[in-house]
């Protein structure tokens, strides 16, 4: 076996203990929004196990880029909110920065085979759609004309004509239903839903927002 | 006649009689990655998640990512704990609506499958079985194949039990007590032995027969690689009962059986007791994992005067169980660290661990140490265990507090048992 050198870092030796490869690295930073090419030549020149343990500012300020890249994709996952009409078109809106829509796009099309899908990114103001194939593509255009065009060309489905009525009081009702007054913790709340959280379409007028949170007409 | 609720109403109430039903995660190891439990046919809606998707949480900070209710409300228990004393308006979703409803959510992407449970309307076998319709209507009519936990009544017959494993992920049987006669004290009605104990074993049983004929398919469809994967978990899982890999090779009810007890209900239950049944359950019948829900007393049930249990001996116990089914320590060990009255003392049991074990057997040298030495000291979980242990292998020798950090150790809560380079940090940095 080939003695590993004292000064050595145990990480390069484990090869996987935290961060991220150089191989991942190249494959995903591409998705962020401030990613430059220059930032590849760095990133070949150093040592993996720098990168990986956050050793420089540079490897701190990758390791940060990746991170903000695969939350982004999660809180996207977590939080979008669709919509489905009778024609099996699914539909919602996404405040992506990152070039994470495909991630989100292909979540949505694992669970709705059948389905096209579309989000609308409001960062960028373009709808992407995804279709039964998994074919993606980007539409200058606003939401509704896209899945209007879409559902144009296919005819009403029986099971999704079955579930066309309104959640949104459905999904209040549980939601409520849920919470044991007895075991309220905000700072955990907060720490699972952080207020950034409530930027995003799907949750701005969330349930979440709203419950607990009296308005003005609860006192008049 | 009383007017028939609408399913907002039975949304509202059945969902807050399931409130204090705990499930904490939605993980499915049924992924692309093994063979699908309903196959390839893109008709199927839905997916699961390797390690679970939280759609929304309450503000409790709990995860919120099932549709949890009850099927019915009616019962013919009397557990003194239980809202059913309580529940005034007594009602039951149809099939139908049930499935109707779940799909809709699932469409608007605020829930990531179904939790099922009930109370039990004339007998365990007549409500089983229209869960179990509700259950089919869904993977059947709406070709749903996302995840589903199914809450089994006390007492249920086999042949259904068969059928709920079948068609869910993870399936519960609440154990409530950790004996028969704290049962007894809590719930009179029921056989703690034969309704909860006997039904656990079956599900074991059920599971391990189907994997062995699920291995005998998969063997004939020569996936080779996967197999011998499979077997190995599967053999190592048997040898000393306890769950060693998230994924077990099982083709069906993937997230294995579950179970939950109600904390601080019966009068002299001690936390040994608890832990000691839930040992016997990751030993016994391939427990996956156990669930705490500390008592909180309801108005209108008999226990509704009794003081509701700390929620810190809920997270002693969690605590507890972590150290039992993750880091594989003995229950003799936990029990040396017990009060007099058998319960876990005040902190971190495995800091009350590391005092008792390192006073006697000296501080450890990263360098020597075996790995259950090494997973005793604060700081240091299984995971950079094995780190350590693969570097040593290796020739490395750790001189310096910054190796270990680098390989994940919480220096902070590690130093007071480490020997580094001959040295002992005993300064605040």
């Amino acid at each position: 076996m080939k003695k590993i050198k004292e000064v050595q870092d145990p990480l390069e030796v484990v090869g996987c203990a935290k961060g991220h490869s150089h191989e991942e690295l190249i494959h995903n930073l591409p998705r962020h929004c401030k990613f430059s090419p220059i930032l590849i030549k760095h990133i070949k020149k150093v040592p993996e196990v720098i990168l990986r343990n956050s050793g420089t500012p540079f490897a701190r300020k990758v390791n940060r880029m990746m991170r903000e890249v695969s939350t982004e994709a999660y809180r996207a996952r977590q939080f979008t909110r669709t919509e489905i009409n009778n024609r099996g078109v699914l539909f919602g809106v996404v405040l992506l920065k990152h070039r994470v829509i495909d991630l989100v796009l292909k979540y949505f099309h694992e669970r709705w085979p059948q389905c096209i899908i579309c989000l609308y990114n409001e960062h960028t103001q373009k709808t992407t759609k995804i279709d039964e194939k998994g074919k993606i593509e980007e539409l200058d255009f606003p939401l509704k004309k896209v899945v209007d065009d879409v559902s144009k060309n296919r005819t009403i489905i029986p099971y999704f004509d079955d579930i066309q009525f309104s959640g949104e009081i459905i999904f209040e009702t549980l939601y409520k239903s849920q919470f044991v007054s007895e075991r309220e913790n905000k700072s955990y709340f907060k720490r699972m839903v952080p207020d950034k959280c409530f930027e995003l379409p799907g949750m701005r007028g969330g349930v979440e927002k709203r419950f607990r949170n009296k308005h003005i007409n609860d006192f008049l | 006649m009383g007017k028939v609720p609408s399913v907002l109403e039975k949304i509202r109430i059945l969902g807050e009689n399931s409130k204090y039903d705990i499930c904490a995660s939605t993980a499915s190891s049924r992924t692309d990655k093994y063979p699908k439990l309903f196959g390839d046919s893109k008709e199927w809606i839905g997916a699961t998640a390797s390690a679970g998707i939280c759609h929304s949480y309450t503000p409790d900070g709990r995860c919120m990512s099932l549709f949890k209710t009850l099927y019915t409300n009616k019962c013919i228990y009397n557990c003194k704990y239980c809202f059913s004393h309580s529940a005034k308006r007594k009602m039951s979703f149809t099939p139908e609506e049930y499935a109707r409803t779940f799909m809709k959510l699932y469409s608007m992407n605020v829930v990531e499958g179904v939790f099922i449970s009930s109370g039990v309307c004339g007998s365990a076998d007549k409500t089983t079985e229209e869960m179990l319709e509700a259950i089919r209507l869904l993977r059947l009519k709406y070709k749903f194949r996302g995840y589903v936990h199914f809450k089994c009544l006390p007492g249920v017959s086999q042949y259904l039990l068969k059928e709920a494993i079948s068609l869910s992920d993870r399936i519960s049987i609440n154990s409530e007590a950790s004996t028969k006669d704290h049962l007894a004290e809590i719930a009179e009605q029921k056989d703690f032995n034969n309704d909860i104990i006997t039904r656990q074993r079956w599900l074991k049983q059920i599971r391990v027969k189907h994997n062995d004929e699920a291995l005998k398919i998969m063997r004939d469809f020569k996936q080779e690689n996967q197999l011998k994967f499979q077997e190995r978990m599967i053999k190592d899982r048997r040898e000393d009962g306890y769950k060693k890999f998230r994924w077990d090779g099982a083709p069906i009810l993937n997230s294995g059986q579950t179970t939950q007890f109600v904390v601080g209900a019966a009068e002299n239950e001690t936390d040994f007791d608890l832990l000691k049944r839930i040992d016997w359950g990751y030993k016994g019948i391939d427990l996956r994992r156990a669930y705490f829900s500390s008592f909180i007393p309801i108005e209108g049930t008999p226990l509704a005067g009794k003081q509701a249990a700390p929620l810190t001996r809920e997270h002693r116990l969690y605590q507890s169980d972590w150290l039992l089914r993750i880091y594989h320590y003995k229950l003799k060990d936990l029990k040396e660290i017990l009060t007099e009255e058998g319960n876990l003392p005040k902190g971190d049991p495995k800091m009350h661990l590391a005092r008792k074990y390192f006073k006697d057997h000296g501080l450890v040298d990263p360098n020597q140490a075996s790995y259950q030495d090494l997973i005793r000291v604060p700081g240091i979980g299984p995971i950079s265990a094995k780190r350590i242990i693969n570097l040593r292998t290796r020739k490395f020798v750790f001189k310096r507090r910054k190796d270990l950090k680098s390989v994940g150790v919480v220096l902070k809560r590690a130093d007071p048992y480490l020997l580094i380079n001959r040295g002992n940090q005993t300064t605040l940095n």
